[in-house]
């Protein structure tokens, strides 16, 4: 409180009420604790937004999209490579879990986070060198097998950590199925080549052409390695068991747009192809196909609608735009055909579990089609090949047995990606690969250096309610829409469907995001409180201050956070200085009890002036 | 004699919170001459208004305060929250005050007794003196032209002696002096004086503008532009008093929003250039007046009847700033589409504003 021009005699400068000191002519009034009035305190406390909670690798969403807004677009690129290595092939492949969980979309759209993040990937391809420099050599070396995305990722940690890295890959090219799955017209090659010499450029050692239970053994790992992670993914794709699955003609998804990655395809498809299976394996499929030239695809599935069908809805409805037609609630019993494929025998089936890996109940009652074809693609899911790995390490899923740190019982073994996530109820995808890549990397970290290891981080406080913030500050706003390749030009070609944002798509979309439950300094808090008692000594999340001696609590602030970041919670206790009204006239040690003993010395310091002012 | 240059301190206005989808405040001054320690109740709207309002206007400011809340219940012990010089003067001659001080300081400059730029000198004046008690002395200020800023802050009420009707307390709005009973079941039967307006009408030469603590970027930039104007101004801003109001306090920015989204508060400027009336503000939303009343105390023992009587109004006030009306608040305007209070979950008709 001020005293501005207002002359003080000396027998008015007493401290009040037993608590609040005097004031002074040149300070004016220090504390006028209307703090004492508050039954619920205001406090600023930071949740976990819910797409960074969804992220497979929990990348900082919030936080890069927060820097995008305000043109910091190197240090959101830095931010997003702490989780993600490569933002450039997340930002075109990845099934985008973010989006799903996005607050925004149960409010209008939700925030394109892939496209802003292809954007910041694409940035940091730009770089002449990358952001992210490796750590200081610890002498230690680690082999990483498999350069797919879990095993990419888990180099990537590890040579920021200071290990010396060594990939061992079978393929004659790295990437695993970010090459030799996702087709081209999604991710480019370039593009992961470029990310693939930054693993490289941060002194990692990739060997091609080199496979673990064939060109290196079990023990050689053991023995040249300080620790290993398998990341092997699932190389080797499922049948449906048809009768006739060997006939000329009959082709594995997995396989087929391995060898088109890879440049060493020899299949030729006929003018009809069908595909098995409603995945986005099958989708990638169909879509390839076409490309491949094929005249006429359909798609076959045992799911009886497209909403049963465990795709992104998106990459259905561009794949049914190109001309793929769908056929559902059939199974293939059979090829037929004289040792080549020239029809198939379906039969109506549907799933007898309620998921779509659960086993298929074939309707023998009804008549089984016939369905001409000259090529048909099975894409029904993978599984591992592990010839090489100790029986020991198997378990009953026929891939790799690992605790809960993504290790191989008590050895320097550590196992990410497909090949430990497969019938976990994860889903299959890039991010979840890099996420756990990232993790296990950690846990080897660890385990050299002697410290418990982490489990999976558990959440806190994901903010999901809309009602814990405050929507009044958010006008609706359409969703940035990335432009497209129209489906007439796009499905013949290699080229890449979808296109980048420019520099103001990406923060005109990031300028939508509502910074779920994290304060980005709207300022809004320290404008509206009638103390005024919130401070902040810099503009920043996390130096906003409130003066819980004058806050009388009337949350008035925590209404108008837009990101619903303040919280009340209430006061149990006063540990500030500030003493309750009711306990004023109490002698207890402290603030008031001193001025309590002032108060009774008050008649010998103005005995005169008081005398005549009474 | 050379002619004396005045120099103005002519503050730059504030860019918009709402760029494109993002909220962002603009940056606003460092300076504080509302500091805390000041004992109005907790969430008090015209102290959000006062401290918005002199950070806007920055440290060369003088302070006016006629009796009220505002005087009473914030300066105690020799201490105001004012960290600028500041003056409490009767509750009827805040007008008459005020122009002295700014014929004081004109003279001053004249005779080159105050160098520096002219202050900005600003009467905070609750709605009891702006609308009743001083009604006068501010008429005079505001007719004789002196430079200075006249703010009613409107609370509706005389707060600081118990919540009595003004003539600002709104039609159905619950007082000391209106209380509801039988014989007058809506409790006030007078609609407000239309003072704002009153006082564009009688002094077109002044900026005169409403504003609400709802949109304070907007509120604070009207308090620059009416200091930045020559001559004088007056600016009624809305500020709900969670004493009279009886609400809970976090609602108060939020009250104010929604005062001006019912169209029980247009929000208007006239401009004492072109002489006319500048209705552009839109509010996001348009909501019937029952997701206003409901919130509060004051207003729980209206009727439908009441409801709609007050719907009406708020119609009207639409029209006059040429906002189409949407269907769900023309049927929100009849008695028989609404709930007694008591009982009232009112109806969630949201419109988009054209
Ligand atoms: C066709 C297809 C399309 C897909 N599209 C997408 C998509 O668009 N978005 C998305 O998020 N996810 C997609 N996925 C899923 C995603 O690709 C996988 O979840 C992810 O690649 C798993 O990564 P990983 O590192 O565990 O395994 P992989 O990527 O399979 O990598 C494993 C690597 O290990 C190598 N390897 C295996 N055995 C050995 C050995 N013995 N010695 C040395 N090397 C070995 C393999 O050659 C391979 O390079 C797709 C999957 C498929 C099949
Ligand atoms: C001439 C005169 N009449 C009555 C009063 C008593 N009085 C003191 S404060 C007050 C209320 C003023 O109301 P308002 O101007 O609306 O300010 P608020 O208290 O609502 O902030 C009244 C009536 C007075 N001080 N002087
Ligand atoms: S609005 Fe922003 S912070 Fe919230 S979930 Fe979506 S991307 Fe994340
Ligand atoms: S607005 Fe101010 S007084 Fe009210 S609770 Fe927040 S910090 Fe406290
Ligand atoms: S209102 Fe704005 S500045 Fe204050 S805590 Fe919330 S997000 Fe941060
Ligand atoms: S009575 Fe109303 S105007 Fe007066 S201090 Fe309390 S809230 Fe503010
Ligand atoms: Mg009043």
């Amino acid at each position: 409180m001020s005293t501005k021009g207002t002359h003080i005699p000396d027998w008015l400068a007493v401290p009040f009420a037993g608590i609040t000191p005097a004031p002074s002519q040149e300070r004016g009034q220090d504390l006028f604790p209307t703090g004492n009035w508050r039954a619920i305190r205001p406090v600023y406390r930071d949740k976990m937004p819910p797409c960074n909670n969804a992220c497979g690798t929990n990348e900082k969403i919030q936080g890069y999209l927060d820097l995008v807004k305000r043109g910091k677009y190197l240090d959101a690129y830095a931010l997003i490579k702490e989780d993600m290595p490569f933002p450039s092939v997340t930002g075109r492949v990845c099934y985008h879990p973010c989006e799903q969980a996005c607050n925004r979309g149960q409010y209008d759209e939700a925030i394109s986070i892939r496209a802003v993040e292809r954007f910041l990937g694409d940035l940091g391809q730009a770089l002449p060198r990358d952001v992210v420099t490796a750590g200081r050599p610890n002498g230690k070396k680690v082999a990483v097998v498999g350069s797919g995305p879990a095993g990419h990722s888990a180099a990537y940690q590890l040579a920021r950590l200071g290990y010396t890295v060594t990939v061992l890959e079978k393929s004659p090219k790295a990437g695993g199925l970010n090459r030799g799955g996702i087709p081209d017209w999604v991710l480019p090659q370039d593009v992961l080549d470029r990310e693939i010499e930054r693993l490289v450029e941060l002194g990692i050692t990739i060997k091609t052409n080199t496979e673990v239970g064939k060109d290196v053994s079990w023990d050689e790992l053991k023995k040249n390695y300080d620790a290993c992670v398998l990341a092997v993914g699932l190389t080797e794709p499922n049948s449906v068991r048809a009768d006739g699955e060997d006939k000329h003609g009959v082709v594995y998804g997995l396989p087929f747009l391995r060898d088109i990655g890879m440049g060493t395809s020899k299949v030729k498809l006929g003018p009809r192809v069908a595909v098995i299976g409603g995945g986005n394996t099958a989708i990638d499929c169909a879509r390839e196909a076409l490309r491949q030239g094929a005249e006429e695809v359909t798609m076959i599935t045992v799911e009886g609608n497209t909403s049963e069908m465990p795709c992104v809805p998106e990459d259905l409805h561009d794949m049914v735009a190109e001309g793929v037609e769908l056929m559902h609630g059939r199974a293939m019993t059979a090829a037929l055909g004289n040792g080549k494929v020239e029809a198939l025998q379906l039969c109506r089936a549907r799933f007898s579990g309620a998921i779509n890996a659960s086993p298929i109940a074939v309707d023998r009652e009804s008549p089984a089609e016939r369905f001409a074809v000259d090529n048909v693609i099975i894409a029904v899911g993978q599984h591992a090949s592990l010839p090489w790995l100790p029986d020991e390490f198997k378990n009953e899923r026929g891939t790799i047995r690992i605790d809960r740190f993504g290790r191989l019982g008590d050895t320097n073994f550590f196992a990410a990606g497909d090949v430990v996530q497969v019938g976990s109820g994860q889903p299959l995808m890039v991010v979840n690969a890099v996420g756990d890549g990232k993790r296990v990397a950690f846990n080897v970290d660890k385990v050299l250096r002697g410290v418990p290891l982490q489990e999976r981080m558990v959440p806190i406080d994901v903010i999901t309610d809309l009602a814990r913030m405050n929507m009044t500050y958010f006008p609706k706003f359409p969703r940035v829409r990335q432009a497209m390749l129209e489906p007439a030009s796009r499905r013949r070609t290699q080229d890449e469907v979808i296109q980048a944002y420019s520099e103001e798509q990406a923060t005109e979309e990031a300028n939508r995001c509502f910074s779920c439950g994290t304060c980005n300094a709207c300022d809004n808090c320290y404008l509206v409180c009638p103390e005024p008692c919130i401070v902040r000594s810099v503009r920043s999340n996390g130096l906003y201050k409130i003066l819980v001696d004058y806050c009388k609590g009337c949350r008035v602030c925590i209404e108008e956070c837009p990101t619903g970041c303040l919280e009340g919670v209430p006061e149990l206790d006063f540990d500030t200085g500030v003493v309750r009204m009711d306990t004023a006239f109490a002698i207890t040690p402290g603030l008031h009890g001193r001025q309590a003993e002032e108060l009774r010395r008050l008649p010998d310091k103005a005995p005169k002036d008081i005398e005549n002012w009474r | 004699m050379p002619a004396i240059e005045i120099q103005r301190q002519m503050l730059p206005m504030f860019p918009s919170p709402n760029q494109g989808a993002r909220f962002y405040n603009p940056e606003l001054p460092e300076t504080e001459p509302f500091v805390p320690g000041h004992r109005t109740c907790a969430g008090c709207g015209p102290s959000i208004q006062y401290r918005m309002t002199s950070k806007a206007s920055g440290d060369n400011t003088i302070l006016v305060g006629p009796t009220g809340c505002m005087y009473v219940a914030n300066s105690s012990y020799l201490c105001t929250p004012y960290n600028v010089p500041w003056a409490h003067t009767q509750i009827g001659s805040s007008g008459s005050f005020t122009a002295g001080v700014a014929a004081a300081y004109e003279a001053m400059i004249r005779k080159g007794k105050w160098k520096g730029a002219f202050p900005n000198i600003i009467c905070e004046a609750g709605d009891g003196s702006a609308s009743d008690i001083g009604l006068a002395s501010i008429s005079g200020a505001l007719y004789r032209n002196h430079d200075c800023l006249i703010i009613c802050y409107d609370n509706e009420q005389y707060a600081n002696t118990g919540i009595q009707a003004s003539s600002r307390t709104p039609y159905g709005g619950m007082t000391t002096f209106s209380p509801p009973g039988p014989t007058i079941p809506e409790a006030k039967k007078l609609f407000p004086k239309d003072l704002a307006r009153m006082m564009a009408a009688g002094h077109p030469h002044c900026y005169v503008a409403t504003a609400s603590v709802g949109y304070p970027i907007d509120l604070m930039n009207k308090v620059r532009k009416g200091l930045n104007h020559k001559g004088a101004s007056y600016l009624m801003v809305y500020t709900p008093c969670q004493k009279g109001f009886v609400y809970e306090t976090p609602r108060s920015i939020d009250l104010g929003r929604l005062v001006v989204e019912c169209g029980l508060y247009p929000i208007w400027e006239w401009n004492p250039e072109k002489r006319e009336f500048d209705y552009s503000f839109r509010p996001q939303n348009m909501r019937p007046v029952s997701e206003y009343l409901k919130l509060q105390g004051r207003f729980g023992h209206l009727h439908a009847e009441h409801i709609a009587t007050l719907q009406k109004f708020a119609n009207e006030q639409w029209r006059m700033m040429k906002v189409e009306l949407p269907a769900a608040l023309i049927r929100a305007a009849d008695a028989k589409n609404l709930v007694d209070m008591a009982s009232a979950e009112a109806a969630a008709a949201i419109a988009e504003t054209v």
